[in-house]
């Protein structure tokens, strides 16, 4: 199979030629049995930032699935405390133990929160979990769509691709923020009636928000691949056997996109965390329940006299976006050396 | 080429009508009553549905959507009369609307605003140029070096950082703790009122705006740089024995600027389209805060002015990025 010239150079596909850092196969008998995948996975494991990444945002993934349980070793709850025990109102309601004045207080290993004396552990760990929750779901949902649109448009062709081209364009003119920012609070108001529902609503409308403005990029580097990918023989082969259109788009022209994809989506994780925090912030994304974002726009009022309260949720988006554009960036690298600064 | 402008010009006013139609439709359909949070607020959070009709009615939102669509198109070209209630409001064109939250007409506080973002915008801008493009040309005539190295890293570190975080740790520190003298006094001062005011309450925002803005900028320009120093053409320019500093800014950087040239366009459509969180952050009084406030309180001219006015002036800077692009590229123009 020799190397075809395709369109995208960023998120570029496999290079054939092996790096110092393969090894052969320790057998002999199986010359390669190596997919493009597992070399680069093998080439990923070489990269010491990308392991040490990549633990970081294992850590962040096992802390959102269990904040549960790990809020009830420490004993702690979000539930508000009591502002009338635990705050000292002379001093700005500013908490009696613990930070910012006192000293550690193993009851509250973060601290409680101004104002209404909130356990900060317990905010930070299930707004970790919202942030991991809604990013992790907006990437699956858009990078779907993306696909699917993109597969489609690049193989169907004529008046489909043309549709489908103008709609990427169109979603790729709107400004997110302001977009996100005018839908957000509309989706969200529709549930305020409903108290049981409004919580899950709240997260399911800003999912819905991320991925609808995030599936573009896929959906165009997708049907770039394809268009190029189509002309090759083997899919020539598989349509002149009577293969049908959807089985050749997913058994054979998928697998064949399986890299440039998982470079795409390890880019978008980050970027969604970023923008629910970044719309939580703002006040506009999470209101109910616990979001990093929402617990940095009620701790800047607080920064001068409780520095910590803020630190904690920032370091959190901070330490795990970093992580994670680092992650992609090395997967992107060992899916294709070329690129490498 | 002409047939070029003229294509890319009509995706442009569909992209805007859609915008426009999108908005308004969202609030019509959204919310439970477009006109609750108004009557929440005349009423003192006792609005019943009787009360909930009244507004309804006088605000026109138990119309026709698309009658009302209509008009609110219409008025922006021709101006209309708005009769809210018994009393009726005089709205030239081009005419948004009427706020129902300041009680007053959405386009003169658009301009009112408008200066504000313009400053934030353009400072920015300038800045992500100012910035950008020199670091980006000395990492390239350095490739490889230690600085390169520590620069491109430290780069990347920084542009992985989210940018409201960046922007709100500069403020709380510069502003707020630390009370810099210069940095310290962030705020918008027309300029009109005193240049100097102006220019010192600008200056942190434009400076995070630009450190910021120009990790991207310098890695455009390093990389367009480093290609480009290997062509030819800039082998022949040094030995024809000109002097290196022409050879790379006359010679290399021309050919360079193209992609960042793209970049920036787009930018600064964005920019002046909302800057939301510099505005929020620093507590400037600009077309993004605004539009934040409005959508917050639902107030639902004032949110279609914003989406509009940035559906324009983003799908504007497009167009001449297009336009541009095409003009230094011809293979664009042809494809």
């Amino acid at each position: 199979m020799s190397t075809p010239t395709m369109g995208s150079e960023t998120l570029g596909h496999l290079s054939e030629e092996a790096l110092p850092g393969d090894e052969a196969p320790a057998t002999k008998r199986q010359v390669s049995g190596k997919s493009p995948l597992r070399i680069a996975a093998g080439r990923l494991r070489q990269d010491k930032v990308a392991m040490v990444c990549l633990t970081i945002v294992v850590i962040f993934g096992l802390i959102a699935i269990f904040a549960g349980t790990i809020a009830g070793w420490f004993n702690v709850t979000t539930t508000p405390g009591n502002p009338a025990e635990d705050l000292n109102y002379l001093n700005g309601g500013m908490p009696y133990k613990g930070p910012p004045n006192g000293s550690f207080d193993p009851d509250h290993p973060f601290g409680i929160a101004p104002k209404t004396a909130t356990d900060n552990l317990a905010t930070w760990l299930y707004g970790c979990r919202t942030s991991m929750m809604i990013a992790t779901s907006a990437t699956i949902l858009a990078s779907l769509l993306g696909i699917v649109l993109g597969l489609v448009a690049g193989f169907v062709g004529g008046i489909v691709d043309k549709i489908i081209s103008f709609v990427t364009d169109l979603f790729l003119t709107l400004p997110f923020l302001l977009m996100a920012l005018v839908i957000a609070p509309i989706l969200s108001e529709r549930f305020a009636l409903k108290p049981d529902t409004y919580k899950q609503m709240q997260l399911l409308s800003l999912i819905v928000i991320l991925a609808g403005f995030g599936w573009m990029g896929v959906a165009r580097l997708v049907r770039g691949e394809v268009l190029s990918l189509r002309e090759r023989e083997f899919i020539l082969s598989s349509q002149v056997i009577g293969m049908s259109t959807p089985r050749i788009m997913f058994k054979e022209l998928l697998p064949n996109l399986v890299a440039p994809i998982v470079v795409a989506i390890s880019l978008m994780l980050p970027a969604f965390i970023a923008a629910e925090a970044g719309l939580a912030y703002l006040g506009v994304g999470i209101t109910q329940g616990s979001s990093w974002g929402q617990t940095i726009l009620q701790a800047s009022s607080y920064f001068e006299h409780y520095p910590l309260y803020l630190w904690e949720p920032l370091l959190g988006i901070v330490v795990l976006v970093l992580a994670l554009n680092l992650l992609g960036d090395a997967i992107r690298d060992a899916v294709d050396p070329k690129t490498r600064r | 080429m002409f047939a070029y402008i003229i294509k890319r010009l009509l995706s442009g006013v569909i992209v805007v009508i859609l915008v426009s139609m999108a908005v308004f439709a969202l609030f019509w359909y959204g919310p439970s009553s477009p006109a609750r949070p108004i009557c929440l607020a005349e009423t003192g959070n006792r609005c019943t549905p009787d009360r909930l009709e009244n507004y309804e009615e006088q605000l026109g939102y138990n119309n026709n959507i698309v009658d009302e669509y209509g008009n609110y198109a219409k008025g922006i070209f021709t101006g209309r009369e708005m009769p809210i209630g018994n009393v009726v409001i005089d709205c030239d064109r081009p005419c948004l609307g009427f706020s129902h939250r300041s009680r007053a007409l959405v386009w003169d506080e658009l301009v009112e605003r408008l200066p504000a973002t313009i400053s934030v915008a353009v400072g920015g801008a300038f800045l992500y140029l100012a910035l950008g493009i020199p670091i980006g040309v000395a990492a390239a005539r350095r490739r490889g070096t230690l600085g390169d190295k520590l620069l491109v890293s430290s780069f990347l570190f920084l542009s992985s950082v989210p940018y409201y975080l960046f922007a709100l740790l500069a403020w709380l520190y510069f502003t707020l703790i630390w009370q810099v003298p210069i940095l310290g006094s962030s705020g918008y001062t027309p300029i009109t009122d005193n240049p100097a005011e102006w220019f010192k309450g600008m200056l942190l925002p434009w400076l995070c705006l630009g450190i910021f803005g120009c990790t991207q900028y310098t890695r455009y320009t390093r990389g367009a740089m480093v290609e480009t120093l290997s062509e030819d053409y800039i082998r022949t320019a040094k030995a024809k024995g000109l002097p290196p500093s022409t050879v790379v800014y006359r010679h290399g950087l021309r050919s360079a600027l193209v992609p960042v040239v793209t970049v920036f366009g787009i930018d600064l459509g964005v920019l002046l389209a909302g800057t939301i969180f510099t505005e929020r952050i620093f507590e400037i009084q600009g077309i993004g805060r605004w539009g934040l406030s409005a959508v917050q309180a639902f107030d639902l001219p004032v949110v279609s002015a914003t989406a509009l006015f940035g559906a324009i002036l983003i799908v504007i800077s497009n167009l001449i990025v297009d336009v541009i692009y095409s003009v230094l590229d011809p293979r664009v123009r042809l494809s």
